[in-house]
């Protein structure tokens, strides 16, 4: 269904044949991946998430103002590490959500996923500080549903 | 219009340049690839920029879209061979 | 309207050029793909706001604003699949040398 929605977007034009061959493919696209996906979120779960995009935004200008800084400063005073993040999340999707968001936020990328640790290398000294806020905001998101990790 | 237009592809086209610098002399292969990731996003915004310049921008648009995907193919390739393979 | 677009394509290649100085400077692929990750999230996000506001509403911008969403959910997949196998392969990140 989501797939002929985003056909008509590709194509954008109204005629029979058109139509009519969008349907075909994306039911058929749809059955070859089938039981494929077991998460699909509900209707407040994606009001939420739509309402944490804004701030992982604003997140991602403040850090990425500091990366230009830290960049453009002559004696690069960059310290990387590997910091190792154990999360108290405990569903999938949150901790895809999470993995996600770090890896866009600029200054911190994850390496490595396994169930919820997570290896993530990370740019500046007082990072961790922005991964705490980043866990509790995604915690918040999922803390009514039910845990399956 | 088309004057700044015209100096935002040139300028584009020397940080292709930059990247290009740091696939030919990467000191590991991961280099190479990253500076390869980062052609491709360029290559992007370049097409769309182009569109504007032309004034055509519903087909550069496909395009751009096109050369997304086949980014994502090539480059989840490689890196999944290379996970396998370990540091030649 | 046409301020507002010279403006927003002038902070998007601010935002580009400074990804790449740090794609030239850095010491390691670590440290480079934070380079790479901010030329994406940034740069590539003003300047196709400004030219989805240069077209006007319609057909153009809606396809536009898909193409920055693609490179919002791509972008991330492409550099932790290389950073894991650059960590993988026992590549170590680099270290500042203690004197």
């Amino acid at each position: 269904m989501a797939l002929f929605v985003f056909w008509i977007f590709l194509s954008a034009s109204f005629e029979w044949t058109h139509l009519g061959l969008g349907l075909i493919f994306s039911f058929a696209v749809a059955w070859v991946n089938s039981g494929h996906s077991p998460f699909v979120p509900k209707f407040r779960l994606w009001l939420r998430i739509l309402l944490y995009l804004p701030w992982l935004f604003y997140k991602i200008i403040q850090s990425s103002l500091n990366l230009s800084r830290l960049i453009l400063h002559p004696a690069l005073p960059i310290t990387p590490q590997l910091i190792s993040v154990e999360s108290k999340l405990r569903h999938h999707a949150a901790v895809v959500l999470f993995g996600n968001s770090l890896t866009l936020t600029p200054g911190t990328i994850t390496a490595e996923v396994d169930r919820n640790n997570l290896i993530v290398h990370s740019m500046d000294k007082n990072d961790d500080v922005a991964i705490k806020q980043i866990e509790t905001k995604i915690a918040e998101i999922f803390k009514d549903e039910d845990p399956d990790l | 219009m088309k004057t700044f237009l015209f100096c935002v592809l040139v300028l584009l086209a020397i940080l292709i340049g930059a990247y290009l610098f740091r696939v030919l002399q990467g000191p590991t292969i991961f280099d190479r690839l990253l500076g390869h990731n980062g052609i491709s996003t360029k290559a992007i915004i370049l097409l769309i920029v182009m569109g504007v310049y032309f004034e055509r921008v519903d087909m550069f648009i496909d395009i751009s879209i096109g050369y997304a995907l086949l980014n994502l193919v090539g480059a989840l390739a490689v890196a999944k061979y290379l996970e396998q393979k370990g540091l030649p | 309207m046409d301020i507002l677009f010279i403006i927003f394509i002038v902070a998007g290649l601010f935002f580009l050029i400074v990804a790449a100085i740090g794609v030239v400077r850095l010491p390691d692929v670590f440290s480079r793909s934070h380079a790479i990750s901010l030329a994406d999230s940034l740069g590539a996000f003003f300047l196709l706001v400004g030219i989805a506001l240069h077209e006007g509403l319609g057909k153009n911008m809606l396809k536009i604003l898909m193409v920055l969403a693609l490179l919002y959910i791509l972008n991330p997949v492409i550099a932790h699949a290389t950073l894991r196998a650059a960590l993988r392969s026992g590549l170590k990140p680099w270290q500042k040398e203690t004197p």
